[in-house]
Parts: C-alpha cells; sequence; structure tokens
C-alpha cells in the first residue's frame, strides 16, 4: 500500500469516522477498502480523494429493502489503488422520485458524478442535493418508472407498443418544449441537432449543440437511444446466461468484456483458469482490439471525408474476423469465454493463419499510416482540435487512448495487471498534446503493441485443459468488482451477490460512458464542421454507453 | 446470371406473342435495381451493414450500395438493431420523411422480435419494428452476417419486381408463449441481512458443490 492511500485511509479512519470500515483483498474484491461513510461527509471524503490524484470511476446504487446504497469507487491513473465509499440513504416511507430519499451531489468535485447521479436519479429515484440539471438520462423524459429498484416488477404487456405510441404522439407535440430554442436575430444564438439519426455519430447519439454563427458555444450529449435495460436483464438472469449479453454491450471489441466478466466471477469462486486458457484469451482479446481500432481508423477517416481508407481498413478487419471466427464461430458479438475456460478450443489452422496475417497487417499498417499522417488536409483537420487536459480528465474520469493521449501512461494491462499480461512484453503507448491527432497516434500505435503481443503469444501457447468442469452454479455472498482494459478505457464490473442463482445487482461502469460525457469540454470553441471530427476521435460505441 | 434473367421478367399472366408492359412494372423493375438504403444503424447490425457496404461483401455488386444520409434520398430503411422506445419517435418520423415507394427490412433478431433483449416484462425497448412500421422482409440472425443482409435485400428485389410490396404490420399483442413464462424478479433483500456473517467461510467455495 502506498503511502498516499495509507495516509488517505488514516485520515478517513480518524477525521471522518466511518461507520463500517473494512479491509479487502484487492486480488478478489478488486478494492482496498470499503467505508460507510455519514452522507453529509461524502463531499469532504471525495474532495480529499480528489487532491491526492484519485479519479471517481463509477459511482453506483444498490437497492436494499430499508435503504439506497450509493457505492463511490474511487481509483488512480499510476497504479490501481481502488477505493471504494458507500453512502446509505434511508428510505423512511418515502417513494422514489419525490425528493424524500437525498444526497449530497458530487458534481463540484467531479464532473463525471453528472451523468452518474442522473443515472442513479432515474433509476433508483435518489436526489442529488446541488445537482446542476437532474433529469432523466436513459429514460424517454416522460418516463414514471424506476426501474432498478427491487419494487419494480416489470411492465406488463404489450405495454411497449403502448408506450412507444404514446411516445409518437409527444414528439409529434414538439421535443423538450421547456427548452429555449428559438432563433434570436440579435444574439446570433441558435440550437442544433446532430443526431440521433447522423451518419458519423457512430450510433444513435444526439448532441444538442448550442452555436453563435458557426461557432460551438457549448453542447450537450443526449443518450438513451440505444438503451437495452442489460443490468435489469442481468439480474433476472442466471449468471451463464449473462454471456450473450457481455458480447453486445460493445460489439466492436467484445472480447475485453468477457474478459471482464469472466475475471469477475473467476475471482468471486476462487478459480483461476489453465495458462493456455489464459494465453487464448490475450491472443483473442488483442486480435479483438486490433479489429476495434480498424474499424474506428476506418470510420474516423470516413467522418472527415475519406472514403478509401474505409475500405482498406474493413479489408484488413474482416482477416481479423475470419481468424476470430475460426475459434469463436461469431464474426462479432462474441461469448467466446466461460468461467474459469472457454467455449471450445482454438482449431489448429488458427495460429498458422495468424502467422500469415501479421506480416501482411504490419506492412499494410505502416503504409496506412503513412498515408494519413502525412496528408496536409488530415492535419489540419484534427491537429489542436478537442483538447483534453490532464486535469479535465482526471475531472471526467477520462480512460482508455483519450487519456493516453494527454500524457499519462494509463493502462491497466500494466496498473493493475490480470491475467498474463505482466509476462509479455509491450510499452504502453501514450502521446503528448490532447487532441484529436494524439488520440490518432495513439491507437494506431497501440495496434502495433497488439500485433506485438499476438506474435509473442503465437509461439508459446502452453498446452492445457481449456474448462475447469462443473462449477457451482451460484457466486458466493459478497462483492466484487472487476476492470480491464478495453479497447476504448477501463470497463469495470460491479457485483453484489447475494449468494443465489442469479446477481443481485451488477453494475457496468463502461469507459465510453466517461469519455463522452467530457465532449462538453472539448467542443466549446470548435467550428460547427469539426465537431464530427472530435466526436469520432473519442471512438464511441453507443450500446456501450447505454447499456 | 441465370437467376437474374428469371427476376427479370415480369410475371405476365398469359405470354403471347406481344407482352405488354404495365408501367407500373417498368418502374418497378427500375426501382428494385437501384435500391438506395438510408445510412441508418441502431446496434451491433449496423456493424454488419457497414461490412456489407466495404470491400469484401460490397452491396454494390448489386446496386444497393448507395446509402444516403437523408432519408428524403433513400428508398429501403434497413432498420439494424435494437429499437430502445427512445428512439420509436426518430424512426417514425424518418419512415414518414421518406418518399414513397419505400421499402423496409428488419435485419436481425432485435428489430424482428426483441431479439436477445426480450424478456417478460421488459422496459426498455419495442419488441419488433413492425408493431409501427410496416416491414417487407425479415434477416435472422443475432447479427446477420452479411450474406444474409445481401440475401435479404435480394429477396426484396424479388417482391418489388412481382409489385409485392405491401409490408406487413403485426398486431400490437402477438400471443407469445415465451412471454408467458414466469419473470424472475427479485425482492429487495435487508442490508442487515446482507451484511450480516461478515464473511468468514463465504472467501473458500466447494467446487464439489452443486
Amino acid at each position: 500500500m502506498s503511502s498516499t492511500l495509507s495516509a488517505l485511509q488514516e485520515w478517513l479512519l480518524s477525521s471522518v469516522k466511518p461507520d463500517e470500515f473494512a479491509e479487502r483483498d484487492p486480488k478478489t474484491a478488486g478494492v482496498r477498502f470499503e467505508a460507510l461513510v455519514p452522507a453529509a461527509q461524502i463531499v469532504a471524503v471525495a474532495t480529499r480523494f480528489r487532491e491526492a490524484g484519485y479519479f471517481l470511476e463509477s459511482e453506483t446504487a444498490v437497492d436494499f429493502a430499508e435503504c439506497v446504497e450509493l457505492v463511490y469507487h474511487f481509483n488512480r491513473w499510476d497504479r490501481a489503488e481502488r477505493c471504494c465509499v458507500k453512502v446509505l440513504v434511508a428510505k423512511d416511507g418515502g417513494q422514489p422520485g419525490d425528493g424524500t430519499w437525498r444526497a449530497p451531489s458530487l458534481w463540484p468535485v467531479y464532473k463525471s458524478a453528472d451523468w452518474f447521479e442522473r443515472e442513479i436519479h432515474e433509476f433508483f429515484g435518489v436526489t442529488f442535493t446541488g445537482h446542476p440539471g437532474l433529469k432523466r438520462l436513459l429514460l424517454p423524459e416522460s418516463s414514471t418508472i424506476y426501474p432498478l429498484l427491487k419494487s419494480f416488477k416489470g411492465e406488463p404487456k404489450g405495454s411497449d407498443v403502448e408506450q412507444s405510441l404514446k411516445l409518437i404522439g409527444e414528439d409529434a407535440a414538439g421535443f423538450d418544449l421547456n427548452r429555449k430554442q428559438s432563433l434570436t436575430c440579435k444574439d446570433r444564438d441558435f440550437y442544433l441537432n446532430l443526431g440521433p439519426q447522423h451518419p458519423s455519430t457512430h450510433g444513435v447519439l444526439r448532441v444538442l449543440l448550442h452555436l453563435t454563427g458557426e461557432r460551438v458555444i457549448d453542447a450537450e450529449p443526449i443518450i438513451g437511444y440505444s438503451h437495452r435495460h442489460q443490468e435489469k436483464m442481468m439480474e433476472i438472469q442466471t449468471y451463464p446466461a449473462c454471456w450473450p449479453n457481455m458480447g453486445r454491450l460493445d460489439y466492436v471489441g467484445a472480447m475485453s468484456y468477457n474478459m471482464a466478466y469472466a475475471l469477475l466471477i473467476e475471482r468471486a469462486m476462487g478459480v483461476s483458469p489453465s495458462p493456455r486458457v489464459e494465453a487464448i484469451r490475450v491472443l483473442t482479446t488483442e486480435l479483438n482490439r486490433i479489429s476495434s481500432h480498424l474499424l474506428w481508423m476506418g470510420t474516423y477517416l470516413l467522418d472527415l471525408g475519406g472514403f478509401t481508407p474505409f475500405f482498406y481498413c474493413f479489408d484488413d478487419r474482416e482477416k481479423v474476423l475470419d481468424i476470430l471466427e475460426m475459434a469463436t464461430g461469431e464474426r462479432l458479438t462474441y461469448d467466446y469465454f466461460r468461467f474459469g475456460g472457454l467455449d471450445k478450443d482454438i482449431p489448429a489452422e488458427m495460429l498458422p493463419a495468424i502467422r500469415a496475417f501479421l506480416p501482411e497487417f504490419t506492412k499494410h499498417l505502416k503504409d496506412y499510416d503513412k498515408l494519413v499522417r502525412k496528408n496536409v488536409i488530415f492535419r489540419k483537420r484534427v491537429e489542436g482540435l478537442g483538447r483534453l487536459t490532464r486535469d479535465t480528465a482526471l475531472s471526467y474520469g477520462v480512460t482508455g487512448p483519450m487519456l493516453r493521449a494527454t500524457g499519462v501512461a494509463a493502462d491497466l494491462r500494466r496498473t493493475e495487471p490480470y491475467s498474463i499480461y505482466p509476462q509479455l512484453d509491450f510499452d504502453v503507448v501514450t502521446a503528448e498534446g490532447g487532441d484529436a491527432y494524439a488520440r490518432y497516434v495513439v491507437r494506431v500505435r497501440e495496434m502495433e503493441e497488439s500485433v506485438k503481443i499476438v506474435r509473442q503469444l503465437i509461439e508459446r501457447i502452453p498446452d492445457g485443459e481449456i474448462t475447469l468442469g462443473k462449477l457451482p452454479k451460484n457466486v458466493p455472498k459478497g462483492e466484487y468488482y472487476s476492470a480491464v482494459e478495453s479497447a476504448r478505457g477501463t470497463f469495470g464490473m460491479y457485483l453484489v451477490s447475494d449468494g443465489t442463482l442469479n446477481p443481485y445487482r451488477i453494475k457496468l461502469r463502461t469507459p465510453s460512458f466517461s469519455n463522452l460525457s467530457s465532449l462538453p469540454a472539448l467542443l466549446p470553441g470548435c467550428l460547427i464542421s469539426d465537431v464530427v471530427s472530435v466526436l469520432g476521435s473519442t471512438d464511441i460505441v453507443l450500446p456501450e454507453i447505454d447499456r | 446470371m441465370e437467376m437474374n434473367d428469371d427476376l427479370l421478367r415480369p410475371q405476365s399472366p398469359a405470354p403471347g406473342l406481344v407482352n405488354l408492359f404495365k408501367v407500373e412494372d417498368a418502374f418497378n423493375l427500375a426501382r428494385a435495381n437501384s435500391l438506395w438504403p438510408l445510412t441508418f444503424g441502431l446496434a451491433c447490425c449496423a456493424i454488419e451493414f457497414m461490412a456489407g457496404g466495404a470491400a469484401r461483401y460490397d452491396l454494390d455488386r448489386f446496386g444497393f450500395g448507395v446509402a444516403r444520409p437523408s432519408p428524403r434520398q433513400a428508398d429501403l430503411m434497413i432498420v439494424a438493431g435494437t429499437i430502445s422506445r427512445k428512439m420509436v419517435p426518430c424512426i417514425k418520423t424518418l419512415y414518414d420523411q421518406m418518399a414513397s415507394p419505400k421499402y423496409v427490412i428488419a435485419l436481425g433478431g432485435c428489430a424482428t422480435a426483441g431479439g436477445p433483449f426480450k424478456y417478460p416484462g421488459q422496459y426498455g425497448i419495442l419488441e419488433g419494428i413492425d408493431k409501427i412500421i410496416p416491414v417487407n422482409v425479415y434477416v435472422p440472425g443475432c447479427p446477420p452476417r452479411p450474406e444474409a443482409l445481401i440475401a435479404g435485400i435480394l429477396e426484396l428485389k424479388k417482391l418489388v419486381i412481382a409489385g409485392k410490396t405491401q409490408g406487413t404490420l403485426s398486431p400490437a399483442v402477438v400471443n407469445d408463449s415465451q412471454d408467458a413464462r414466469p419473470a424472475d424478479y427479485k425482492n429487495a433483500i435487508s442490508r442487515a441481512d446482507f451484511r450480516k456473517p461478515p464473511a468468514p467461510p463465504a472467501a473458500a467455495p466447494a467446487p464439489a458443490a452443486s
């Protein structure tokens, strides 16, 4: 334990006097300690964490019979020191959403709390005092349900059509009637909706741009157009039945999400897979990272107006998909991992196929990079745009290539090593500047690093069993947290298990969610034609944000 | 190209020496060979739609590759992905904005009937786009491969040539046996109970159990 953390812990114990405090084993629980602090103290605690260089990794809630428990996870960039702080919100006979369940907002300390708290507000009905705009985040604004409360027992059959027709009616009556949208000639300000149907938003994202002339004054991402109630769905499913959900969260880089779920349940059960399984897992994950970055590269350059790179990148991506299809049988939504093992072993023809692919791809990547990076038009459209500072990144909880583009070598594969990453030789890629160009550089070089990892692995996949046989169907009672470095950043899973066959609560801390929430800090000052450039450089996948 | 020759021949009731095409038949023939899809994706299936348009699968071979970002210029809507309720008004608006004649393909399980995200009492999605707008062709899969998408569009082409483009709307509530399963919604447990054992034996699971 580092001195910063022990000082923090000492301060917490002596000054805040938590109601409950327990040190936990980071190997199983994923956190250093859990502390239950009085609600009045949480802002002071968060301020202290912020000053010590921690970011708010996730904020969520768990519904219990007598109270709603707010769970905050703080973590660092340079080393994994995840700390869990909790606050109880007593129910006291109040109703969700009526304002009686109250907690102080962390928004003044961490900007990332904005979306986290809106999400808790809409799913649990907790009101945060001091929050600047507490309204629905993922569900339509006219919703009246609080679905993640245990008292919510589902909607009656046929309500999907009824609700949809109601929403169509509301839409005809006008979006956001309470918002000032009139164009006044005097100040030349106006609002423009980018999305939700727009070719360049990589999904169904709506960005409400506040413009003066062609300059962006303010931007507000509006999300939830792809909300697929995955967290509620996982609560009513058995643990193995959640595998397909992991393939469909971030369908572009699904292997990392498989990895997180496998790690979570394996740590909770106290089992570890064989070295062969670990090697194959890392191999497929890194190949998937390449295909994910290739998709980003193709579509990003398409956003910027270059059609040809799209075809070239997709051509190489198809080759990666062919290789992964040999092992998984799927092209996109992989659910290949199993608890303690894999669905099936890799076929004999897979390794030769990878061997043939790697040199070819390395050459292609070099060519593409040269063509793109030396293009003046490209440089002018990305350099200096959407600049993210380290302080903003800390405040918004930005992770992944976006963070590494600001020069911070934060990569969970190195800082919180899992699987066999400590045995592998690769560099954490960083770039300076924090602009769209730096993000491009990081992602392209990350593909090179992934190639390096794959090259090491194909030479030394050990023999071994690919399954551990029958495991118990339930997960021991307790709380667990696992995190991996996905192609987009830190993906964390927080599980509260009550020891039965299905999870009591699962929180999916998705990287794009926090990355996208920093958009209001990136866009102001941009020209409207550059909005797409900045947006594309964040590499978002909407169903992963909306979950 | 036998298949295409077959397709290009409109269904005439009695082949004679002189075949008189109806004007509509000639129009349909033109429409069927240049279906312009709307660039519009909702979830995973949209990536396969993109892959379909890229180098390997190349929708352009069939004249379907001219994806238009504006609904005013498109005549084929490919509903690719899960339809969340928040998105429904937008899809409806896009459909209404398209000029007739317009065709709809439901790509994948979600757009067809809710797919993997359908469970008793779900609160977030619309179980099938055919409850809101008429659908011509359904393509199964989760997600369907690009080949399946191409097969779906070719199927639509046949329908367009034959003039059978009246899409179907499904009844609002389908009698579905899957929905009759009892929902396994949990009740809230007491936090005091949950915390009670400070986890002494819970750390060591017994693999032999079960």
